[in-house]
């Protein structure tokens, strides 16, 4: 070989070399099969429900045959447009339920009922529910999800894997374990050792609690002061403590730790960086804010939202939020006490659960 | 040599300070992959939500403005609580005719701010708008962008702790898929948000306000002094003066909004020599406040704080250490007997350049869009513009500043079909 050839070679292997990675490049490039901009979700605002208005949405062609078959008193078979099977039910009786159950593990089909809809113990159902009338479910059942245009029941161990949506109101039994989303259009009870992630509904009753008449919680003393936000801001370096009974007209923002002894007050709003320890009977007009763990005690009340970056706990008799001023109750890990009362959201990202009440 | 000597050691700290920042990259990237994710205000969906002022700045904007808009008529956020205000600064275009169209369709929901005069800059015009704010809250956005529905209650939720003085969004360009200088922007805007914006999120260290797609407390903004008309760059600025001021800004990574970005490489090339000139303006005004001064701001965030400000420095630099290395090769010297040189080009060739395209890569794999990585190699093209444009602002700075020559404010060109 010459010396040019080798040279030559030598360039063209080189050149080769150096094209190589852009090969993947030039044909995404030519291609443009990845080429669309990320999916941003414009249209809704990431609502509780979005999931049960699509599916009212979506089985919305099935309302003339339930209308029919309740009426007759029979049940109807067919397919959506999707191709997903349904059933629909003008009648309920357990025998009939359960048959439906016992096909879903080889044939699972969305379910529509017209009237009433009492589901037997140990059913297990892995398409979407629809019930237009109030929803029974016996115990240690499995749920995909189920939109309850009244109250919707569930019984003793039960598991919902999506979400539920009642227009009426929402109950579980003792352990319930609720994996998605559950909202209320008007109530929601959960009751001892049942998880659940997100909640939503005017009023999220934690077991048996206090009506608002006999509620012993201390908000209706404070002054109305929604935006707390023009209050003075103070600042505290290091821990802090609010001593009991202490009245607080500012905001407060301590860099470390905050205990807020039994029966303070706080009209503005409270953040701490580190972990956050109400006593009972504390009132906070505003909202309260831990970037790690915070605990609050028996009958305080919260009118502003409730976030701690780590672990939350709420004792008994606690309300956050008011019927006329729903809030938000946030926290990766949330411990809530029966007695408890929220309006509005409770929202644990990765684990809720009820605790017995002491 | 004396002057060898003084070449061969500025080479190392150029070398030593590169490897700050390619630590830096692997910490972010390996923290957004593996660490504790914040996202603490994400899940209030609930509140009492307080009234909040929405600035659209728009200087020549007849394209977009219609768009946005549009777009926040139809967010979900109570309509008595939220006023926009369209800052028309100066416009010589259709943009105050659009806005007066709005106005009227909207009755109560738009109040514009016209303006006819006065100090050139976005800065400036946001400060004259001021006098029609009267919320607690506000949030700003430039005209080209589009906000989803959810977005303002999503961008207002931090403002419930009272630490936060300002908000940041993610920020998404809508236009990825035009050409080569669109698609490396969409994943260099991606490695920035979903990696490095997020990471410092999670770090505590200082998340930067991009004055778009974000949002600033008005008694925080009254108390650092408002909008500083003299900054090139008004969100840096604001980052850093909140930051000084015992403020935080926290970043919303899921909080996206779609933006347009620049389709030709000489609009890019002014924009992000904007950027340069305006963050290293911040660098000189607050660096060794930031890093020394006696302020509120923990260890933590005066050192991220300062790397950030360094970040556009960080290109003349690189240029610098390339000639030295240059200079110090022709002139026959290997540093250490050529051990320690030749173990630190294969270790940064190893992992120095490839920190960022790392950072990028694992962005795209966060976003789920695997095959955009692919285009990776084409980025030492974006790189070597900006590298040289950003240089090249650095240059004209330090001689405007000699000259006494004053910053001319370029707009970003807009791309869209005007309604």
């Amino acid at each position: 070989m010459n010396h040019f050839l080798a040279v030559a070679a030598l360039i063209f292997a080189v050149t080769f070399m150096f094209m190589l990675p852009l090969v993947p490049a030039l044909v995404e490039l030519r291609r443009k099969s990845d080429a669309r901009p990320l999916n941003v979700v414009q249209q809704h605002a990431g609502e509780i429900r979005h999931f049960a208005n699509s599916f009212r949405e979506y089985i919305k062609g099935l309302e003339p045959i339930l209308q029919e078959c309740v009426a007759a008193g029979t049940s109807a078979t067919g397919t959506l447009p999707d191709g997903e099977e349904y059933v629909v039910l003008g009648r309920t009786d357990e025998p009939l339920v359960r048959a439906l159950e016992q096909r879903d593990s080889t044939h699972p089909v969305v379910m529509a009922c017209g009237v009433d809809l009492i589901v037997p113990d140990e059913a297990a159902f892995s398409r979407d529910i629809y019930a237009a009338g109030r929803f029974f479910g016996g115990e240690r059942n499995s749920y995909r999800a189920i939109l309850g245009e009244k109250n919707v029941h569930l019984g003793a161990s039960s598991r919902v894997l999506r979400w539920v949506h009642a227009v009426g109101e929402f109950t579980a039994d003792l352990g319930c374990r609720l994996l998605g989303r559950v909202s209320s259009d008007s109530f929601i009870r959960l009751h001892a050792d049942c998880s659940f992630l997100r909640l939503n509904a005017p009023r999220i009753e934690i077991g048996r609690t206090a009506t608002d008449a006999e509620a012993t919680t201390p908000s209706s003393d404070l002054p109305i002061n929604v935006g707390s936000e023009t209050l003075q801001r103070v600042l505290h370096d290091g821990d802090f403590e609010i001593h009991a009974g202490q009245v607080i007209s500012s905001n407060i923002v301590v860099r470390g730790s905050l205990h807020i002894r039994s029966g303070a007050r706080i009209c503005g709003s409270v953040k701490s960086v580190k972990d956050m320890v109400l006593e009972d009977g504390v009132a906070v007009k505003g909202s309260l804010i831990s970037a790690r763990k915070m605990r609050i005690g028996r009958d305080c009340a919260v009118h502003g939202p409730v976030v701690a970056e780590r672990e939350l706990a709420i004792a008994a008799g606690t309300r956050c939020g008011a019927r006329e001023h729903p809030t938000t109750v946030s926290a990766p890990r949330i411990d809530v006490e029966e007695g408890a009362v929220v309006f509005g959201t409770l929202w644990a990202r990765e684990f809720g659960q009820v605790v017995a009440s002491r | 040599m004396l002057w060898l000597r003084a070449m061969i050691y500025a080479l190392y700290v150029i070398v030593f300070v590169i490897c700050i920042y390619t630590g830096r990259h692997y910490w972010f990237t390996l923290n957004r992959l593996f660490g504790f994710q914040r996202h603490p205000y994400i899940d209030i969906d609930t509140a009492e939500w307080p009234p909040v002022t929405v600035l659209v700045a728009a200087h020549n904007e007849e394209k977009v403005v219609a768009n946005i808009l549009d777009a926040l008529m139809a967010v979900k956020y109570p309509a008595d609580k939220m006023l926009v205000i369209p800052v028309n600064d100066r416009s010589t275009d259709r943009t105050r005719e659009i806005i007066d169209t709005f106005v009227e369709k909207f009755p109560g929901r738009i109040q514009p701010f016209h303006r006819a005069g006065g100090k050139g800059g976005k800065a400036a015009a946001l400060k004259d708008a001021m006098e029609l704010v009267t919320t607690e809250v506000i949030l700003i956005f430039d005209a080209d962008y589009i906000p989803g529905a959810g977005l303002i209650r999503q961008l207002v939720a931090p403002f419930f702790d009272l630490e936060v003085g300002g908000v940041m969004g993610r920020v998404v360009p809508m236009n990825a898929g035009t050409n080569l200088l669109t698609r490396l922007l969409d994943l260099e805007r991606s490695g920035g948000y979903q990696v490095d914006q997020q990471a410092r999120m999670n770090l505590r260290l200082v998340p930067q306000h991009g004055g778009t797609v974000a949002g600033v407390r008005l008694s925080a903004l009254r108390e650092i002094g408002g909008w500083n008309e003299n900054s090139l760059t008004e969100d840096t600025d604001l980052t850093y003066r909140l930051l000084l001021n015992g403020w935080k800004t926290v970043y919303q990574n899921r909080s996206e909004c779609y933006e347009e970005v620049p389709e030709v490489w000489p609009v890019r090339i002014k924009q992000i020599m904007r950027w340069a000139k305006g963050h290293n303006q911040a660098m000189m005004t607050y660096g060794l406040r930031l890093l020394l001064g006696k302020h509120r701001a923990t260890l933590r965030e005066r050192i991220d704080g300062t790397l950030l400000l360094g970040v556009y420095a960080m290109a003349p630099i690189t240029l610098v250490g390339w000639a030295l290395a240059l200079g110090v090769f022709y002139q026959g010297v290997a540093p250490l007997h050529g051990v320690i040189a030749l173990l630190s080009l294969t270790a940064y060739a190893a992992l120095g350049n490839l920190a960022a395209f790392f950072e990028i890569a694992a962005a795209a794999r966060l976003d789920g869009t695997r095959k955009r990585i692919s285009l990776l190699p084409f980025l030492i093209l974006g790189f070597g513009v900006s590298i040289f444009s950003v240089s090249r602002a650095a240059v004209s700075q330090v001689s405007d500043l000699v000259t006494g020559a004053e910053f001319h404010w370029d707009k970003t060109e807009r791309f869209r079909k005007v309604l």
